[in-house]
Order: C-alpha cells, then sequence, then structure tokens
C-alpha cells in the first residue's frame, strides 16, 4: 500500500506492505534511526514520534495509518543549519542523558507539551513524561531540562 | 493482510461481508499486539479511523453521542461529558495511548479493568451498533459477556456511546489503583453517579460500576438498590460498602490478590461516597 506522508518537512511516497509499523518504516526503510525501540508494545516511549503535533507510539502504529499526515522525529527538530532545538540545548546543559536511549522520545513527548502549553507546572510536565521510561538517569534532571527548555522557548516568541 | 480505510460505515460493513476472516480496527493499541501475538490472524483490517460520522463529541436532543472513533485524548479533554468518563480516560495508559487508542476501541476490548468501561456502566449510556441486519441499542451493562467477550456479532461495528440528558445531571467520580499513579493497569476502578434530593439530603438516583473486581466490568445492582432513597450518614455508606463487597467476585491474579481489591474496592466506594456527600452539603 502507497503511504504518502510528510516526515521532517520532507515528502515522501514509500509502497509498504499492510502490517508494517511506522516504526519499522522509519527506521528501517528511511534509515532515520533516532526512533528506538524498547518494549515493542506501547509501555517505554522509546519509539515515540509526533503525528500532526501529537505523541505516537510508533510501535502500535501501522504506516499505513500515517498517510497524509505530518510526521516528526528527533532528526527533524534541529534547524536546517545544525543548530539544535532549545529542548535539545537544555538536555545536554542539565545533564539530563545518560545512555540516551529514551532521549529522542522524551524531548518529543515534551515538545508535543510544550506547544501546546508553554508554562507547564511540574506535576504537568511529569503526566506529559508518563509513558516514556528512563532507566539511567531517574527523572529529576529531565524535569528540570524541560523547565530550562520551556524558559528559552517562551523568550524567542 | 488487507488494509482498508473506509470513509463510511456502509463501505466498512461491505468490505467485512466481502472478507472471510475480517477485523474492524480503530487505534490498534490492543489490536496490533494482539496480531503480533497470534491472538487474530484476521485477513482484512478495515480501519474505522477514517469514518467521519464515528468521529467526535456532539451534543444531541438526547444527550451527548461520543463516536466510537473519539480517541482517548479527546474524550479525556471534554467540556461537555461528566466527569466519572473524563477522568476514566485520562488514566487510559500515556499520553501516546491516548492519542491513538479510541474509546470505541476501549470498549470493544472489553477489558474487564478498562477505565472507560466502569464509566459508561455508571452513566447508563446506550451503544449503538451497526451491522448488516441493522441497528441495535445494547446498555453498556448488559454488552460485556466476561474477559474480553463482547455482545458484539461478527462484523458488527460499535458506532457510538450515548450518555442520555438524565445521567448528565447529578454528580460522579472515577476512582483508580494501579502499580504506580500513573500509565498503569488497574487492579482496582470504581465510577459512581448519583444525583441527591438536596432538602431531604437522600441518594435519589445511584449507579456503581466496578471494574477488575469480577470478569466483566460490574454493575452493583444490590449496593445501588440498598442505598437509593437513604440518608448519607456514615452507618449507611459502611452498610452500603458490606452490600458492594458481597456482590463483587474478584480473584488473584498478576496484577493484585483477591483480599487487596476487597479492600481497595470497599474504601473506593466509601471515599466516593462521601465526597458525594460533601460535594451535596456545599
Amino acid at each position: 500500500m502507497i503511504v504518502d506522508f510528510n516526515l521532517n518537512e520532507k515528502d515522501y511516497m514509500v509502497d509498504v506492505p499492510p502490517d508494517m509499523r511506522a516504526l519499522d518504516l522509519i527506521r528501517d526503510v528511511l534509515r532515520l534511526t533516532g526512533v528506538k525501540e524498547g518494549c515493542g508494545r506501547g509501555e517505554c516511549g522509546a519509539c515515540t514520534i509526533l503525528v500532526n503535533g501529537k505523541p505516537f507510539n510508533s510501535c502500535l502504529l501501522y504506516a499505513v495509518k500515517l498517510n497524509g499526515k505530518k510526521v516528526l522525529t528527533i532528526e527533524g527538530l534541529a534547524q536546517a543549519d545544525g543548530s539544535l532545538h532549545p529542548l535539545q540545548e537544555a538536555f545536554l546543559n542539565e545533564g539530563a542523558v545518560q545512555c540516551g536511549y529514551c532521549t529522542p522520545g522524551m524531548i518529543l513527548s515534551a515538545k508535543a507539551l510544550l506547544d501546546e502549553n508553554p508554562s507547564p507546572e511540574e506535576e504537568e510536565i511529569e503526566e506529559a513524561l508518563s509513558g516514556n521510561i528512563c532507566r539511567c538517569t531517574g527523572y529529576k534532571k529531565i524535569v528540570t531540562a524541560v523547565k530550562a527548555g520551556a524558559k528559552v522557548m517562551r523568550e524567542k516568541v | 493482510m488487507n488494509y482498508f480505510f473506509p470513509s463510511t460505515v456502509e463501505e466498512a460493513l461491505g468490505l467485512a461481508s466481502g472478507a472471510s476472516n475480517p477485523k474492524y480496527i480503530a487505534g490498534g493499541t490492543d489490536l496490533s499486539l494482539q496480531i503480533r501475538d497470534g491472538v487474530f490472524s484476521p485477513d482484512t483490517l478495515i480501519d474505522l479511523t477514517c469514518i467521519g460520522e464515528l468521529k467526535g463529541i456532539t451534543e444531541t436532543g438526547r444527550g451527548i453521542s461520543i463516536g466510537a472513533a473519539t480517541t482517548l485524548s479527546e474524550v479525556a479533554d471534554s467540556e461537555v461529558l461528566p466527569s466519572t468518563l473524563i477522568r476514566g480516560a485520562r488514566l487510559v495508559g500515556s499520553p501516546q495511548i491516548r492519542s491513538l487508542g479510541t474509546i470505541g476501541g476501549n470498549i470493544c476490548n472489553a477489558s474487564p479493568c478498562g477505565d472507560t468501561l466502569t464509566p459508561i456502566i455508571a452513566l447508563g449510556a446506550i451503544l449503538r451498533t451497526v451491522s448488516p441486519s441493522g441497528l441495535r441499542e445494547i446498555p453498556a451493562e448488559d454488552f460485556f459477556l466476561g474477559p474480553k467477550k463482547t455482545i458484539l456479532k461478527e462484523r458488527e461495528i460499535l458506532k457510538e456511546v450515548i450518555i442520555e440528558k438524565q445521567f448528565l445531571r447529578g454528580s460522579s467520580f472515577f476512582k483508580k489503583i494501579g502499580r504506580r499513579e500513573l500509565q498503569s493497569i488497574s487492579q482496582v476502578n470504581l465510577a459512581l453517579w448519583l444525583v441527591m434530593d438536596k432538602p431531604e439530603g437522600v441518594v435519589s438516583r445511584i449507579r456503581v460500576a466496578v471494574g477488575s473486581c469480577a470478569p466483566v466490568p460490574l454493575r452493583a445492582v444490590k449496593t445501588e438498590a440498598f442505598l437509593e432513597g437513604k440518608k448519607l450518614s456514615d452507618d449507611a455508606i459502611d452498610r452500603g460498602v458490606a452490600v458492594l463487597l458481597s456482590e463483587i467476585s474478584p480473584v488473584t491474579d498478576v496484577r493484585a490478590s483477591l483480599s487487596y481489591r476487597k479492600l481497595v474496592a470497599g474504601t473506593f466506594f466509601r471515599e466516593a461516597m462521601k465526597e458525594a456527600r460533601d460535594d451535596s452539603e456545599a
């Protein structure tokens, strides 16, 4: 089946088997490996992508469902000149990354939150990240980084 | 496997009747895993999420209609639905699950611990279905036959969930406990809807449903009958808890023990009743 969609501001038309997951389309066919497979069962959030701005588990999503949609992965977050998104900067500055496996999903979930709610309370950040599991650092630095990123994003506007 | 995106219910029914082993799919958060695990091996998936009439929350003359393919996020963010259903939807899975999963999918998956199932039973919801033999309206409490088993016939589609006007008044509550606060599966959940007769301070109407405490999300009819018409003293609530515990039949499984489930179900009911009483006195 043909999937005609926009990924990180580029249009793609790909022929996929109907039972292919969005995760496999993005990683194995389009070779964007920032999307990770953790549990493969919609529990860990390492495979999070944004579809029309909302977070989805790409391991539970059939690739054919992306038809006509706008998808963002971590590769699409930096500017064309390579300068990082404020959330990426904040994760680096705050030391919110250890092994890095959960990081793309964490940042994308955080972006979905901040696009809707630029000044979230700590509890709202925790709720927005509840579908993303980190097994290295704990969540304190991650939450701090989201707050710091939010501040920079607010000042830019 | 074939995969179709019909744009009308009629088209979906036609595709289903032309397939030997079809399955309807909405978000697929449960179904895609059941297919990967080999629980189901459909030859055809019929995706219902592009059918306009199955989407969205609309106020009608009868009450509120929720299209079956409305996402759990939309239900959780609604400003018109009763709070028990909003809270239930908000506590399903994670943001990622709720932006993909639908209320119809949560209902048709028929897990005894589904977090929108007890709310719709407490709210007396009517489930409208369509099949080649026509339309049916099924009370939510009669929809579930066992774990993962519903009254739906082959090729029948759940179209909408209707909350009638009479259930939009009063107050409603949802309580849930899981292994952790967020992104968890219910060990027990409880939904309560009630209307107080204010000058008298007595319960004029009450509906209670408990999840994960029986093979299906269970409406506690004896508890309701016991409390209807009663003044909500602490003693009446305690006796209501005893009736509730006599009519649920939880088991010990991987998620919780029988005795823990009874303890929590009783505590939830007591808390919810006291909150309802405080609300009506406020």
